[in-house]
Order: C-alpha cells, then structure tokens, then sequence
C-alpha cells in the first residue's frame, strides 16, 4: 500500500487501540506507550503510521488495513443489495443497512461479489423471515385485517364477475338489435351482487346494520323469492358463502373502513383482472382446457399471495371458503349440461358446501390459535 | 430449543451486542463448531423478537456503517435459564449412567 496515503481518524484510533493490546502484552513501557500515542496522533500518512508501529508484531497487517470501510456502493455492496431485494419490503426498510454492514464487515478485503453460499444463506433467510408471523402485538391480529380487506374485496368480485360476463357475452354473441332487452336482464344478474356491494358504504356508517343487512340477503338467497327473479339460482353455493363471508367479516372485523385503507386501488385492479381470467370465458378454448388454466391461474395467485405476508396467507383460507364451490362448479361444466340438473339434490349440497364448512373450522381454530398467541405475549 | 438459536441467546447474556459480535460470539462458544451465517442468523433473530425474547437495544454508526445491538428480554433471560436447567438435568442423568455403564464394563 502507497505509504503516502492520508489517514482518517478511524485509522488512528485502530492504531492507538493495538498500541494498547502491546502495552497489556508487556511490549512496550509505559513512557513508550505514551510517547507512541502521541507519534501516532501527529501521524499523517500510512508511512508515518507504519514508523511509530515498525518493530511491533501485526504491524503490516495493522498498516495495511484500507484507509476506510469499503464503501456501502460499491460493487460488492451492490451486489449484497441485490440479493437483500428479496426480503419483505417492511423487513427491509428497518434491517437492510444494518444487514449490509455485518455483510462488509465479514467480507475479506479484495472480495468482489458475493459467494455462493453467502446468496444462498441470505435468500433462504429471506424465505423464512417471509414464512414468519409478523410481530405478536403490532396492531390488529392479521386474520381480522383480513377479514376487513374480504368486506371490501368480495363485493367487488362479486359484481365483478357476472358484470364481466354479460358484458363480453353481450358483446361477443348478441348483434346489435338485441341491445334494447339489455338492462332487463343485466339488472336479474346484477341485483344480488349489487345488494351485497350495497353493504360496503353501509359498513363504513354502520358497521353491524350492515352485518345485520347481510344475514337478511343471505336469508332472501337461501330461503326466498325462486332464484330466477334475482338471477340466482338458490344452489348458487359460491354466492351463498360470499354472503355469508361477507356477513361474518362484517360482524367480526373492523369493516370496510379498515379494509380501505389496507387495499388501494392497485389491488382493486389486480383483483378485476384475476376475476377476469378465472371467472369469464373470453378467449375460445375447450372445457378441460379452460378449467386447467383457471386452477393454474388461482395457484400462481393463491401462492404469491401466500408468501407476500401472513395477512395475504390468511386472505388465501378466507377466500378459498367461497373458492372451492366455483371451482367444483367449474368441474361439473366438463360434463355434458344435464348432468348437474340429474344429480341428486343431497349429494350435490353437501359435495358443495362441506369443504367449505371444513375450511371455516380451520381458519376459526386458527384465528384463536392466533389470538391467544398474541396475547400470550402481550402479557 | 435448536442449537443455534440456543447459542445466540447465550451469546446475548454476555450483554447487548450487535449482528456481527453475535456470529463471532456463536463462533468462540461452539469452539468453531458452529458458524452462523448473516442470513440464518437475522432470520433467528426476527423470530426470536416475534417470540419476545430478545430486543433491540440500541443503534450506533460506525466506521460510516449502521450497527444495531440486541439485548435479552425478560422473558428471553427465563427462556434460556428454564433451558439450561433442562438441559443440565438431562445431562446429570446420562453422566450417571454413563458412570455405572463404566463401572460395569
């Protein structure tokens, strides 16, 4: 290393600090340990530095060591970024430079890019930290963030779906002249959806009237006027869960007000389209191939929501309650169109709605599981 | 209680100490058994803040760099005591055997 190299206090301070260890090991008297701390205090350069140190051992090490830490842009911290981009965004902003320290500081100094091992190491870590619950007592426990986020989003898939549908079948198949009978029977598909996204700005008010309005609708579904009336049929299991869904979330969650300021209108976007490719029938394809494209497409979504946070693994379980039935409905249309109608009622019910009654068991045992964690430790 | 996560515990009863001095502790009480990596070792300490038993202490900036020091919580110090006593006791009980396995051979 060039001898005339200026430098830093930190360098000095090193220096100082390894003239004490020699003064404790016995090397130097205590009137040269002085008259050596103050050399070193007038020391200038690397070569100054190495005089004052020549005859103790360690001194070219100590010497050598560069005039500051590698700097936090280099190409070795950059590369050490890039590997840190696959933590959770919230993990980042409070650890990412406190990770990339240790990182430089275990680095050996001609080190360019960072090891095999070392990428390896750090993007598991970023899995697990992923995988872990977040903090016991920060805020609300996820599962009723989540459920506040559902009373926001089904409604919107709710009206999503058979507007997306009317709409591309209007315009796919029906010629013009046939747009006068149009509000008619957009107004039987839609009345249900839109009585149940009645309740989103009813929930930000009056939060249980909604909760209140939403077991009347979900009655009317189950018990009232032949379906046809309200462009329904009463077996329309995935409309009966996401009622009741609804319902559920208002009554045991914060409600939309909390769920608005969880979701923003990215998600809302991200929402339609997901409901446009699992829901609607847009690009010609045959059964099987439609239904094997709609399970790969509510997987790649379910497991990207899955690993963003806890909150989006929790919304997975939720969702999948009013999930199960349309893919089930998704299935049966492989077979011809009179074999749903032939199949006995009491099966068919229960082929319906028992996974569903399975998964709102788990996700309740698992709600307490949580709470009763969280105020284990809140204690 | 896995190895690891019994060793950064130990390493924090010394007192609070950040990332770095955490590995080199783990390194010197497992007499080099045991090398803890950047990643596996903030991933424990995540999860053992999640678990309340351990803290941030306090944050300086050094040498331009960010170092922030953890400490044990008051629950993580009776985690790890519960743990040595459990530990100790399976220990007494395989020394004993061990002992009248000796005498017998």
């Amino acid at each position: 290393m060039d001898d005339r190299l200026r430098l830093s206090d930190a360098d000095r301070d090193h220096a100082a600090a390894l003239l004490r260890d020699h003064f404790a090991a016995g090397r130097l008297a205590a009137g040269e340990l002085d008259e050596r701390l103050a050399a070193i205090l007038d020391s200038r350069t690397l070569g100054d530095l190495r005089r004052v140190l020549d005859d103790l051992p360690g001194a070219a090490a100590a010497s050598t060591r560069p005039s500051s830490a590698p700097p936090r842009h280099g190409q070795l911290a950059r590369g050490y970024r890039r590997l840190l981009a696959c933590y959770p965004a919230w993990y980042r902003r409070a650890h990412e430079e406190e990770i990339l320290a240790v990182l430089m500081t275990g680095a050996p100094p001609g080190k360019r890019r960072p090891g095999i091992a070392e990428a390896a190491d750090l993007l598991w870590g970023a899995l697990r930290i992923r995988c872990q619950p977040a903090r016991a007592d920060g805020g609300e426990p996820a599962w009723r963030d989540a459920l506040a986020v559902l009373t926001v989003i089904v409604p919107l898939i709710v009206v999503a779906r058979p507007v997306l549908n009317e709409t591309q079948f209007v315009l796919l198949q029906h010629p013009p002249g046939l747009l006068a009978g149009f509000p008619q029977w957009v107004l039987n598909a839609l009345a249900a959806p839109l009585a149940l996204a009645a309740l989103v700005p009813l929930g930000l008010r009056m939060r249980r009237l909604a909760a209140l309005a939403g077991a009347g609708l979900l009655v009317w579904l189950l018990f009232g006027l032949p379906g046809q009336a309200f462009g329904i049929a009463i077996g329309d299991a995935p409309a009966i869960l996401a009622t009741a869904l609804v319902t559920a979330a208002l009554a045991a969650s914060p409600g939309p007000r909390r769920g608005l300021q969880i979701v923003t209108w990215k998600h809302a976007v991200i929402v339609v389209i997901a409901t446009t490719l699992v829901c609607t029938s847009v690009i010609p394809m045959d059964r099987a191939t439609r239904l094997v494209t709609r399970l790969i497409v509510i997987a790649v979504i379910a497991a990207g929501m899955a690993l963003a946070s806890s909150l989006g693994r929790w919304l997975v379980l939720l969702l999948a309650i009013a999930a199960y039935p349309l893919l089930l409905f998704f299935g049966l249309s492989l077979f011809p169109p009179g074999f749903r109608a032939s199949l006995a009622p009491a099966p068919l019910i229960a082929a319906y709605y028992l996974p569903s009654l399975a998964l709102v068991i788990l996700a309740v045992v698992a709600a307490r599981r949580a709470s009763s964690r969280s105020a284990k430790h809140a204690a | 209680m896995r190895e690891p996560t019994f060793l950064i515990l130990t390493a924090l009863a010394a007192g609070p100490q950040h990332g770095y001095g955490i590995m080199t502790d783990v390194a010197q009480i497992s007499e080099g058994r045991v090398r803890l990596r950047p990643g596996t070792l903030y991933a424990a300490l995540n999860r053992l803040v999640v678990e309340d038993l351990v803290e941030a202490d306090r944050e300086e900036v050094v040498d331009a760099r960010l170092r922030r020091y953890y400490r044990l919580t008051r629950h993580g110090t009776g985690r790890l005591a519960a743990e040595v006593e459990r530990m100790r006791r399976h220990t007494a009980v395989a020394a004993r055997r061990l002992e009248l396995l000796g005498g017998t051979a």
